[in-house]
């Protein structure tokens, strides 16, 4: 009597070797080396004087937090998406190029657990790595936020601010330093960054080439942030430049259907830069419109790599 | 074989992404909308605004860094302001405004550039006539006047807006219009800024006709928060001047310079530098002239600091006060 052994439809533990495998793979590529310069940009815009600020920093020191945070945000966004893209991108011709792949799917590993894995991975990766470019924002922020109410303090109490006023206008500074609604910013751009990796991931599936696969992603990260524009065409009205003619009205409709919409997350993480009000409701409903992107991405990946032939 | 599986890939993933899309395609339209009626989202950037961006500013803006890009743009910029450009720094303000026009500092900025910049580059430009030199003026002052109220739309909660407007038309340097600059600063009366605060009160006591109203905004500012207010010479300086308007109603409180200042000298001094404010700035003089020479009289003030005899040339700070005085006594002590 013979015993086949049954392997199960998915399984978490073979995703997080898969994952942790990916994780090993990445950080030996040397990818955290990238956080030295970022390191040395945050701790570095500290201490840069804008030519335009000179004189009015007492008066506006939102506006120098602001810049701080916009700068420290753009790099994080630009680092994790572009990661997102890289990575996954080289991932699967990597493991074809040095054969690991062939024995990993020998072995009972379903191709879902593979794929999963590897986002799995590589988002861990970003994860890890907006942490540290977190932690360093929040401190350099923290200095920064603290210096500005000292000099602000100081302007309103010669202006003769009454208290009350001037507890005001301190928390309005303390709200464009380390915040919560600031690390909403930060999960915005971590959350974008899985969507762009899971779009890489399902290109680099039937792709041929990383280069098309690198190339095709970076397309779709910028036509996701005008994704909207099109969007709205079909939505409203046209305020201006007249009614779309059928050709812009099936580009609109084209682009609006097929492609994610990344400035949903970009306006987060600018409310957040602005310390606009971003809510926790907001926060959850981004992330589940993550789950259902990447959700659809890994799920036609998966359709795509089942009966690859390698 | 194979290339009939890439196709049929193609298709079913086409399909899946179109039919997915479809349903999410309400809901994201109503979160991005709510999230731009809660000023989270920017506004979609004009059309042609688009044609006038760069290829830098469009890249960043597709990728997602709109405000860094402003950032950027608007220490760029500070190119033109060196150069003189002012139309092309014009641009590239409506460029940035459109990248982050719920930051009011660029909207501030641009209206500083414009408004007073590029008016005063006009108005001193030796190269025009003098009428092209005045139409120039005028019309960098509209400019930063409509880049101000502009801003405001998007930043109606902007204080430094509403101030640098009102500062614009009150500049003596420029071409005041002070009814312009009340508007401005009328928004301001209730301000966290004592200063901004104080600016309404400032300008209609330069207007002829606003003394009624001039004294009613002391009295309301005095009420308000005395300690602050009464730290400022023209402030305390209004208070008795617009007290002693003679078309005040009866009954009406005149402040009286004992309980206004600490005292005799501070009055003095406060009322001396007054003078420079009647004769250039207009401001309303009320009974100036008969205070002044009360206090002469009651100080023994020397004729080097009577407005009377020696025209003020600059302000009376109290060291020079101190001297003058110290040379009055020498003088009078016998030899």
């Amino acid at each position: 009597m013979s015993r086949r052994a049954s392997t199960s439809f998915f399984s978490l533990r073979r995703i997080l070797i898969v994952a942790q495998s990916t994780v090993t793979q990445l950080v030996r590529m040397k990818v955290f080396y990238f956080l030295a310069p970022v390191a040395l940009l945050f701790v570095g815009i500290q201490f840069f004087d804008l030519i335009w600020y000179q004189g009015a920093e007492t008066l506006e020191p939102e506006q120098e937090l602001r810049m701080h945070k916009n700068i420290c945000l753009g790099t994080m966004m630009v680092f994790s998406s572009m990661f997102g893209i890289v990575a996954t991108a080289l991932l699967i011709p990597g493991d074809i190029e040095d054969r690991t792949l062939y024995t990993i799917l020998c072995k009972p590993v379903p191709r879902l657990d593979y794929l999963v894995g590897k986002l799995v991975g590589v988002v861990a990766v970003i994860f890890i790595a907006m942490v540290v470019m977190d932690v360093l924002l929040v401190t350099t922020l923290h200095f920064r936020t603290e210096g500005k109410l000292v000099e602000a303090t100081q302007y309103m109490k010669k202006v003769g601010y009454p208290e009350v006023d001037l507890a005001a206008g301190r928390a309005e500074i303390a709200a464009h330093g380390p915040t919560l609604i600031l690390q909403y910013g930060v999960m915005a751009h971590f959350l974008k960054a899985s969507v762009i990796a899971a779009v890489a991931l399902l290109i680099s599936t039937f792709s041929t080439s990383t280069i098309f696969t690198i190339a095709t992603s970076s397309m779709i990260w910028i036509i996701g942030s005008f994704q909207s524009v099109a969007r709205e065409g079909l939505f409203n009205d046209p305020t201006s430049g007249g009614d779309p003619n059928m050709a812009e009205r099936i580009v609109n409709t084209f682009v609006s259907l097929v492609f994610p919409d990344f400035k949903l997350f970009e306006s987060i993480a600018d409310g957040a830069v602005r310390a606009e009000n971003v809510l926790q409701a907001d926060m959850i409903q981004l992330g589940g419109l993550t789950a259902i992107y990447v959700g659809i991405y890994v799920v036609l990946s998966w359709f795509v790599f089942s009966d690859k032939e390698f | 074989m194979r290339r009939f599986k890439t196709t049929r890939n193609l298709v079913v993933i086409a399909l899946v992404l179109a039919g997915t899309g479809y349903l999410r395609l309400p809901k994201e339209q109503r979160f991005m909308e709510d999230l731009r009626e809660r000023k989270i989202a920017h506004p979609q950037i004009d059309p042609e605004i688009w044609s006038k961006m760069g290829q830098t500013s469009l890249a960043g803006t597709f990728g997602g860094l709109r405000s860094v890009m402003a950032s950027f743009m608007s220490i760029g910029a500070f190119d033109h302001f060196e150069n003189n450009d002012w139309y092309e720094l014009e641009k590239d303000y409506e460029v940035i405004t459109a990248l982050d026009p719920y930051n009011s500092f660029y909207w501030d900025t641009a209206g500083w550039h414009l408004g007073w910049n590029a008016a005063s580059w006009a108005r001193r430009n030796q190269d025009f006539s003098r009428a092209k030199r005045r139409l120039f003026e005028m019309e960098f002052l509209e400019k930063g006047d409509a880049i101000y109220r502009e801003g405001l739309k998007y930043n109606p909660a902007s204080e430094d807006l509403w101030y640098e407007m009102g500062a614009m038309w009150s500049n003596e340097f420029k071409r005041p219009n002070l009814e312009r600059a009340a508007d401005a600063f009328k928004m301001l009366r209730n301000s966290r800024n004592p200063v901004y605060r104080r600016r309404y009160l400032f300008t209609i006591a330069r207007i002829p006709g606003k003394e009624i109203e001039a004294y009613q905004e002391v009295m309301r500012l005095f009420t308000q928060n005395p300690d602050i207010h009464l730290l400022t010479p023209k402030f305390r300086v209004l208070l008795v001047i617009l007290g002693s308007n003679p078309e005040l109603p009866d009954g009406k409180l005149r402040p009286q310079i004992d309980p206004v200042f600490d005292s005799l000298e501070i009055a003095y001094r406060d009322l001396y530098n007054y003078w420079a404010r009647i004769k250039f700035d207009s401001y309303y003089a009320g009974n100036y002239n008969l205070l002044m020479k009360q206090l002469i009289d009651k100080l023994n003030v020397p004729d080097s600091l009577n407005p009377f005899i020696t025209e003020p040339k600059r302000p009376l700070y109290p060291k020079a006060w101190q001297t003058e005085l110290e040379k009055r006594d020498r003088d009078a002590s016998p030899q």
